[in-house]
């Protein structure tokens, strides 16, 4: 069975051939999906939260938006303005020849490359009349954020004994958006604006003609424009004797109001702020990107720290049921919800969030390579900070998710699986730049440079391929084919902390929460290990072929297995308590779903079951691949399924319908061995000895906020 | 302990009602473990809230007397946080707009947190999916934009209003 063959290494084929390499499908749909995105200059002409730290804050982000590529720059430079480190020099005309053989030469190089597709970064015109907002949401703000705090408007009537010492906020009106504000102008710095004074009887004056206009234009009728129109509650019924009766509401209007001399009243001006907020944080983000232009106050009110806090928690902030599971889900990249710091832009977060959804839908994302592995990577997990790989090569490496270089070899002194000669760590080498001939607008960018990652022998390390690991913020376990684990301290240099030793034939694949360690092997068992003894505590027989994954949820061990069966076993009593059978042939991966009511599984039939954990019924199949689905991603709190398959794409499935979402073929060059993801990434492995990262944001602007 | 108390609404009409629906306000549930069980009989001034108001509340509160305490902040809390409301508090909320927001108010007054969210949102249902122009006729708003202010608004917010 192809899954084993592979798991047991008979397969050597390698596959360098550049034919396979097909233009993404879904590449032809990026162009447009994205959100235009405000250029840098757009953070600076909207000085409007300058009040106070957040105006340090934008300034800060200003100022790296000019020395950062992120910061809104060209979008057909994607390609190179990215990487930190040295340079890499360029070669702009390569045919797919030279680059095919270039690569060659190259590929066994630690080095890094990057793919990427074209990005829509989309131009953004900057707001034509600032100046005349500036200063005014400036104070505005600044006094929503101080109102929001402590302050209260009240009506007299209403005032509580434990409001009464907040009375400052009662200006919370719209006259508080008229607030002087001296300061002389500043010329434009950098990506900034000049800063003009403000000058409050031309804004009042425009503002007081624009309500006017809007007044008799909108309703068709004689208003009555005294500003004291929030205070004065007769006049509410203006409406009513205005006589002319042009009605522009919906019918939905007159189900909500009564009757027209029911007193309507803004009720930004009838509540304390934190009601208002309570009440704006309710709304979905366009009705409050609307309510934003109702009037001023309103403004200041929907544009809240606090309620976008509020709506983006709502939206993306999924804690897992069980919060011991939680630690197991942050392992698997970041959760992409930011930190929790004062005056955090949570609506600014909102929008990159948005904006990576939109591409995660189109599938538009730069394809970056990690080089350095010389044969098949055959696992991969990743964190904030890090990515971890094991290969054929007997070494495992890890690279900084950020700068994409390899940190650390960890593994023999000398490679004995080296088919070539290690790289020359210190040789620069080429970047070549590609162009599909097919579609000019997919860019292919490999880029080289040189890393010089440190090599660490340890005292013991695996003689064979490292099949599968996991880690923690404290230990890393590795399952080879030589037929035993190491667990590895994270915390001090990846020191060899034991070896577990049982299995008799390779461990396929290993997983671990706080109290066990569970491995599989070719050798048709399951072995239960504690965590911090290395102590062997059970083992669960009763696959009839090579257990090729495993899952751990509380006291529930969930296997997949070339026998055609997944397996729900009880950790207390070593029973199986479940079966779930595929189709026709070999499992070859499993995932458990994080409220423990679905497993996924995946294998030869080329397909993903889901199958309801109570009932064992299936529930879903999710068809797509056209070979072997290799590995199982279930990203819960983005509800989505990553796989990635020997047909060499990764898909994307939609966890809750089961439909496939984005698909990317031919983005390597053979099977795809691993796929993992978090809220902005695919990391995933191939046999032909790269790890591809196909990420989601790059260089979308603020994508830096999501970071935990 | 299935004993009446007395509320005292801000024009002075007395009216009792059971202590455990009273309860449900958590300032009037300290108020009572503070006074203790002595003092309890004495009428308990709800000075911030009418006697219409407050026998709309108090009405509230017997409907929801045995809902299960509100959970922590937790996933399902978020999840919950939608503008769905259920039946009875969708007819509940029926009212002109000035005793809905005399309800939030005295609902944030009284620390009854199940009904100020319900008050919210019912709030929150009035402005969802409303033009600006829509929201201003609802709440007797007067537009202080000018047409160029507000057309840098509504690009600004292009991303989000899809």
């Amino acid at each position: 069975m192809a899954s084993h063959e592979n798991f047991a290494e008979g397969s050597t084929r390698r596959r360098w051939s550049f034919k396979s390499i097909r233009r993404p499908k879904s590449s032809s749909v990026s162009g447009h999906d994205a959100p235009p995105r405000p250029a840098s200059s757009d953070l600076a002409a909207w000085p409007e939260l300058a009040d106070s730290a957040v105006g340090n804050a934008w300034s800060r982000m200003c100022s790296q938006g000019t020395q950062t590529p992120n910061g809104g720059d060209g979008t057909q430079e994607s390609g190179n303005v990215c990487l930190s480190g040295p340079r890499p020099r360029r070669r702009s005309s390569s045919t797919l020849s030279s680059f095919a053989s270039s690569f060659r030469s190259a590929v066994r190089r630690t080095s890094l490359s990057v793919r990427t597709r074209h990005l829509p970064l989309t131009g953004h015109n900057p707001p034509q009349d600032a100046e005349s907002n500036d200063t005014t949401y400036s104070k505005g703000s600044g006094r929503l954020q101080r109102a929001g705090s402590v302050s209260h408007h009240q009506r007299k009537s209403l005032a509580s004994p434990s409001l009464d010492t907040t009375l400052e906020g009662s200006s919370l009106s719209i006259s508080s958006t008229l607030v002087n504000q001296d300061s002389s102008p500043v010329p434009g710095n950098g990506s900034e604006p000049p800063k003009l004074p403000y000058d409050p009887s031309r804004g009042a004056a425009a503002r007081a003609a624009a309500a006017a206009q809007n007044e008799l234009l909108n309703f068709g009728r004689v208003a009555l424009l005294k500003s004291e129109y929030l205070q004065d509650e007769a006049m509410f019924t203006r409406d009513s004797e205005s006589g002319i009766g042009v009605d522009l509401r919906s019918p939905l209007d007159d189900l909500l109001e009564p009757s027209p001399e029911i007193p309507r009243k803004d009720l930004l001006a009838h509540f304390p702020t934190e009601i208002s907020a309570h009440i704006l944080s309710y709304l979905d983000v366009c009705s409050l990107a609307r309510a934003e232009r109702v009037s001023y106050a309103w403004r200041r009110a929907a544009r809240s720290h606090h309620v976008w806090r509020e709506v983006f928690h709502r939206e993306y902030r999924r804690r897992p049921a069980d919060q011991t599971l939680n630690s197991i889900h942050r392992r698997f990249g970041g959760e992409g919800i930011g930190k929790v710091v004062p005056d955090q832009d949570w609506k600014r977060m909102f929008k990159v969030r948005r904006a990576l959804e939109t591409r995660w839908q189109s599938g538009t994302a730069a394809a970056i390579y990690l080089n350095g592995h010389t044969d098949s990577l055959y696992c991969v997990q990743f964190d904030e900070d890090k990515i971890i790989t094991g290969s054929r090569d007997q070494t495992l490496r890890v690279w900084d998710i950020h700068t994409f270089e390899c940190t650390k070899v960890i593994g023999a002194p000398v490679p004995s699986a080296a088919v070539d000669a290690p790289p020359s760590p210190l040789q620069p080498g080429p970047l070549t730049v590609k162009t599909r001939g097919d579609d000019n607008s997919s860019q292919s960018i490999q880029a080289f440079f040189n890393v010089n990652p440190v090599r660490t022998t340890p005292s013991d390390y695996h003689k064979a391929s490292i099949l599968c690991l996991q880690f923690d913020d404290r230990i890393l376990v590795t399952g080879s084919s030589d037929s035993t684990c190491i667990v590895w301290d994270i915390q001090n240099d990846y020191k060899p902390i034991r070896r577990l030793q049982q299995h008799t034939a390779g461990v396929l694949d290993v997983c671990f929460d706080e109290r066990y360690i569970v491995s599989c092997s070719k050798d048709s068992t399951i072995c239960v290990w504690d965590r911090h003894t290395g102590k062997l505590l059970k083992r669960l027989l009763g696959h009839r072929g090579p257990v090729n994954a495993v899952q751990l949820r509380g006291n529930l061990v969930a296997s997949a297995s070339g026998d055609c069966y997944a397996k729900l076993w009880n950790l207390d009593s070593g029973l199986c308590i479940k079966e779930f059978r595929s189709l026709e042939r070999g499992l070859a991966c499993v995932e458990f779903s994080e409220d423990s009511r679905y497993l996924l599984a995946g294998g030869n039939d080329q397909v993903i079951y889901k199958f309801d954990v109570n009932s064992g019924e299936l529930v879903t199949t999710m068809r797509g691949h056209t070979g072997l689905v290799r590995s199982l991603h279930l990203d819960n709190a983005n509800r989505r399924v990553v796989t990635g398959s020997y047909d060499m794409s990764i898909r994307v499935f939609d966890y809750d319908t089961g439909e496939l979402i984005v698909s990317f073929p031919g983005w390597t060059t053979s099977w795809m061995l691993c796929a993992k993801s978090d809220y902005r990434r695919v990391v995933s492995t191939s046999q032909d000895g790269r790890a591809l990262i196909l990420d989601f944001g790059y260089q979308l602007d603020d994508i830096h906020m999501l970071e935990g | 302990m299935s004993n009446t108390i007395i509320l005292t609404s801000s024009d002075n009409v007395e009216i009792p009602v059971d202590r455990e629906v009273a309860e449900r306000s958590i300032l009037i549930k300290n108020m009572l473990e503070d006074v203790g069980d002595a003092a309890a009989n004495e009428p308990i001034p709800i000075p911030n809230v009418n006697e219409a108001v407050l026998k709309k509340v108090i009405e509230w509160c017997v409907h929801h007397k045995g809902d299960p305490p509100a959970a922590a902040d937790d996933e399902t809390e978020s999840r919950k946080r939608t503008t769905e409301i259920d039946e009875w508090d969708q007819k509940f909320m029926q009212v002109d707009q000035e005793m809905l927001f005399e309800i939030i108010l005295a609902a944030n007054y009284l620390d009854i947190k199940a009904l100020l969210d319900v008050g919210c949102k019912t709030v929150a249902n009035m402005i969802k999916g409303k033009s600006p122009e829509e929201i201003r006729k609802t709440f007797n708003i007067t537009n202080d934009f000018t047409p160029e202010e507000e057309e840098q608004i509504r690009r600004e917010n292009e991303w989000a209003e899809e």
